[in-house]
C-alpha cells in the first residue's frame, strides 16, 4: 500500500491547517461549538499507524474530528484505487467459530478446576423486609458444605453498582426485592449447595413495599433507600411547547406502558473464581465488561485491583444482561474463604427471577401536528421502574428521553424522565437501552396522527423525517449520514412495486 | 444417593462411570465425562441446547436419565467431525455466519445431522421443522437455515462425510 507521502509531510509540518486539495471539507460545516473550526490544533503527535489509516492524537476535539473526516475520505479514495485487501471488504469466518462448531469452546459454565466447589446464593422471598437474624448452623452441619457467608463476611466494601454504589453484596439489614441475595453457600456438589440453602434459617420482618414508580414518588411512600426513591430526573427543553401546541391543528395524547423483558440468553449467568498461592484471583466469567468487573470485585474483597484477573470466557449470549455483575463477587468471596476454586452457574429460574431486565416504562406522550402532517410540538413524561438497585437503569431512562422524538423533526419539545426505585424485580441494560421503549410511544403516536389527518403512515413519516441539517430533540444539528429519508423512499418504492397498501 | 456403575457408548467409544439414578444424560456427559460440548440451557427440555443423538434420533439430554441409555449409541457434537475433518454442517455454519454466541450451535448441528441421516435432500420446511426444538437468541435463525441448506446441497448421501462438490458455495 502506497504511503500518502504528501499528506503525512504536510501534516507534520503544519498542524494548524490540515489541508488536502483532493479532499473537500464543506465550508458550511456547522459544529456544535462554532469556535472549534478556527481553534489552533495544539500539541500532539502524528502517528502513522498504517499507510491508509492514520491517527492524530491531539487535545482539541476539532482536529481529531477533521482528521477522522479526512482519513475516512482518504480510505474511500484509496479503495477506489487498490481494492485488494485481504480482510477489509471480505467475508471472514469468526476467529472463535471453530471451537464453537466442534464443541471445544469453553464457556464459563463449562469450566472445571481441580478441587472445585459449587456456589449458590440464598435469596430473599420478600419484596421488602428487615433481616432480623440469619442462622446457618444447620446448613453448615450438612455433609459437603464448606462455608456459609453473610454480610459480615464481606472483607471489603459491601456495596457495589455500575454507576451508583447502592447494592449490597449480601443483605445487611434489609432486603429490597424478591431475589435479593442474603447468604452464600459453597459445597462439594451442586445438589448439596441447593439442599443447604433450605437449611439456612432467616428471620424477616416484612415492611411495606412499593411496586410502581408512581407509588414510589407519592407522599409517604416507603423508602427503598435512605436517599429517597427518585434516582434521576432528566429533562430536555427545546423551543416553546405552549406555542407549538397552539400552532397545532390536532393534538393526540396517550399513555404507553412497556413491560419487563428477559434477555433469555441461552447460557445463564456463570463463572469460576480461583485464588493462587500468592493471593491473586483469577476469575473466568460470562461478563460483558471484564475491566469493570475487576474493579468491583477488588473493592468488594478489599484487595488491590492488580491482584484480580478477569478473563472473559466464551459468552453464551448477553444482550445487556451480563453488563452488570452477576456471579463474580459471590464466587470471589467463596474462593477467598474456602481457598478452593468456586464455580457458580445460575439456574434458568434464578436467572429469570434475580437479574436485571429491560426497564419497564410508563410513557405519557402528547403530540401536536398541523393539518399537513408536520409535527409542531411534543410533551413527554417517562417513568422508569428500576427495581431497588439502579444498575445503569437510570441511563436507560435518560436515553429514552433523549430519543423520545424518534427519527422525526420536532421544533418544540418538552420531555421529562424519572428513574425510580421500587421493590419490583431489577431492571437494567437490555439491547436498545431506552430507545426501544421510546419507539413504542412515538411510532404509535405518529400512526394515530396519520389516521386522524387522513395521511398514510408512510407519508407522514416522510414529511417529518430528520435530514442533514435538522436539529434533533436535544438541539443537535445533524451533520452527515441521516438515512431515514432514503430508507423511507426506498420503502415507498418497495411498497409501490408490490402494489401494497400502506 | 447410591451411585451405580454404567457403561455408555459415546461417539463410538465406551466409557465407564458412576451415576446416581437421578442423574440426567446431560449431567453424565458434562460432569461425568467432561464432554462440555453439549450445553445446559434450561435443564427442563425447552431450549434444545442439550440435544444429542440417541441411536440417531435427536433427544434433549436433560430429559434422559443416564441409567436408561446403556447399550445405546450416543452422538454428541464432539463426534460430528470425523478423522480430523469437519462435517459439511460444521463448515457451513462457519461459512454462512450461522454461529454467533455459539451456545445453540451444537444442538442445531446435531438436529440437522439427524435430519440428513434420514432425509438427505430436505426441503426448507423440513429443515425448519427439524430445528424447531432448538432455540437461538442471537441469529434469528435465517443464517442457520441457509447453512443447513448449503450443507445439504453438499452432502453425498452414500458418503455423508464427503462433500459432493469441492466448494461449499
Amino acid at each position: 500500500m502506497r504511503v500518502k507521502g504528501n499528506i503525512v509531510q504536510r501534516a507534520t509540518r503544519d498542524r494548524t491547517a490540515i489541508k488536502d486539495p483532493r479532499v473537500q471539507i464543506p465550508n458550511e460545516f456547522e459544529s456544535p461549538n462554532n469556535q472549534i473550526r478556527n481553534k489552533p490544533v495544539g500539541h500532539g503527535k502524528l502517528e502513522l499507524v498504517s499507510p491508509v489509516i492514520w491517527r492524530l492524537e491531539i487535545g482539541a476535539f476539532a482536529a481529531q474530528y477533521e482528521a477522522k473526516e479526512m482519513s475516512e475520505k482518504l480510505i474511500l479514495e484509496s479503495l477506489k484505487e487498490e481494492p485488494n485487501f485481504s480482510k477489509v471488504g471480505r467475508s471472514v469466518q469468526r476467529i472463535d467459530g471453530l471451537g464453537k462448531v466442534t464443541g471445544k469452546a469453553a464457556y464459563a459454565s463449562d469450566l472445571q478446576r481441580p478441587g472445585m466447589l459449587h456456589g449458590k446464593y440464598l435469596r430473599s422471598s420478600h419484596a421488602h423486609a428487615r433481616v432480623l437474624r440469619i442462622d446457618s448452623s444447620r446448613a453448615l452441619s450438612l455433609n459437603g458444605v464448606r462455608t456459609v457467608l453473610t454480610a459480615k463476611d464481606v472483607p471489603g466494601r459491601n456495596r457495589y453498582g455500575l454507576a451508583l454504589l447502592d447494592q449490597p453484596v449480601l443483605a445487611e439489614d434489609r432486603v429490597r426485592y424478591v431475589g435479593d441475595p442474603v447468604a452464600l453457600v459453597a459445597a462439594e456438589e451442586e445438589e448439596i449447595a441447593e439442599e443447604a440453602l433450605g437449611l439456612i434459617d432467616v428471620e424477616y420482618e416484612e415492611l411495606p413495599a412499593v411496586f410502581s414508580p408512581a407509588d414510589a414518588l407519592g407522599e409517604g411512600a416507603p423508602q427503598v433507600h435512605e436517599g429517597g426513591n427518585l434516582v434521576l430526573h432528566f429533562k430536555i427543553r427545546k423551543g416553546d411547547v405552549e406555542k407549538g401546541f397552539e400552532e397545532a391543528d390536532v393534538v393526540v395524547e396517550n399513555t404507553y406502558k412497556t413491560h419487563r423483558v428477559y434477555h433469555a440468553y441461552l447460557e445463564t449467568e456463570a463463572g469460576l473464581g480461583e485464588f493462587d498461592r500468592e493471593g491473586n484471583l483469577s476469575l473466568w466469567s460470562g461478563t460483558q465488561y471484564p475491566i469493570r468487573t475487576r474493579r468491583q470485585v477488588a473493592q468488594a474483597l478489599g484487595i488491590s485491583e492488580n491482584r484480580v484477573r478477569v478473563v472473559q470466557a466464551a459468552l453464551g449470549g448477553a444482550f445487556g444482561g451480563k453488563d452488570d455483575l452477576t456471579v463474580e463477587i459471590g464466587i470471589a468471596l467463596l474462593a477467598l474463604k474456602t481457598g478452593n476454586p468456586v464455580k457458580m452457574v445460575w439456574s434458568r429460574r434464578e436467572s429469570m427471577e434475580a437479574h436485571t431486565k429491560r426497564v419497564p416504562m410508563t410513557i405519557h406522550y402528547k403530540s401536536g401536528a398541523k393539518k399537513d402532517g408536520r409535527l409542531t410540538a411534543i410533551e413527554v413524561v417517562i417513568h422508569g421502574d428500576l427495581g431497588p438497585y439502579a444498575s445503569i437503569g437510570h441511563f436507560v431512562v435518560k436515553k429514552a428521553v433523549t430519543l423520545c422524538t424518534g427519527p422525526y423533526f420536532v421544533p418544540h419539545v418538552k420531555a421529562d424522565g424519572y428513574a425510580v426505585y421500587t421493590n419490583n424485580p431489577r431492571s437494567g441494560a437490555m439491547r436498545g437501552f431506552g430507545a426501544v421503549q421510546a419507539a413504542v410511544a412515538y411510532e404509535s403516536q405518529i400512526d394515530i396522527l396519520a389516521e386522524k389527518l387522513s395521511i398514510s403512515p408512510l407519508e407522514i413519516r416522510k414529511i417529518n423525517a430528520l435530514d442533514v441539517g435538522s436539529s434533533t430533540g436535544t438541539g443537535q444539528i445533524l451533520q452527515h449520514s441521516v438515512g431515514i429519508k432514503a430508507t423511507l423512499e426506498r420503502l415507498s418504492e418497495y411498497v409501490d412495486e408490490r402494489g401494497m397498501r400502506v | 444417593m447410591m451411585k451405580h456403575p454404567i457403561r455408555l457408548k459415546v461417539n463410538g467409544s465406551f466409557h465407564d462411570l458412576s451415576v446416581e439414578p437421578r442423574d440426567t444424560l446431560l449431567k453424565a456427559l458434562r460432569e461425568g465425562l467432561g464432554m462440555i460440548g453439549t450445553k445446559k440451557g434450561c435443564d427442563v427440555g425447552d431450549c434444545g441446547a442439550c440435544t444429542v443423538l440417541l441411536d440417531g434420533k435427536p433427544v434433549n439430554a436433560c430429559l434422559v436419565l443416564a441409567v436408561e441409555v446403556e447399550g445405546k449409541e450416543i452422538t454428541t457434537i464432539e463426534g460430528v467431525a470425523q478423522d480430523g475433518r469437519l462435517h459439511p454442517l460444521q463448515e457451513a455454519f462457519l461459512e454462512y455466519g450461522a454461529v454467533q454466541c455459539g451456545f445453540c450451535t451444537p444442538g442445531m448441528i446435531l438436529s440437522a445431522k439427524a435430519l440428513f441421516d434420514e432425509n438427505p435432500d430436505p426441503s426448507k420446511d423440513e429443515i425448519k421443522r427439524s430445528i424447531a426444538g432448538n432455540l437461538c437468541r442471537c441469529t434469528g435463525y435465517v443464517k442457520i437455515i441457509e447453512a443447513i441448506q448449503a450443507a445439504a446441497a453438499c452432502i453425498d448421501s452414500s458418503r455423508p462425510h464427503q462433500k459432493k462438490t469441492r466448494g461449499l458455495r
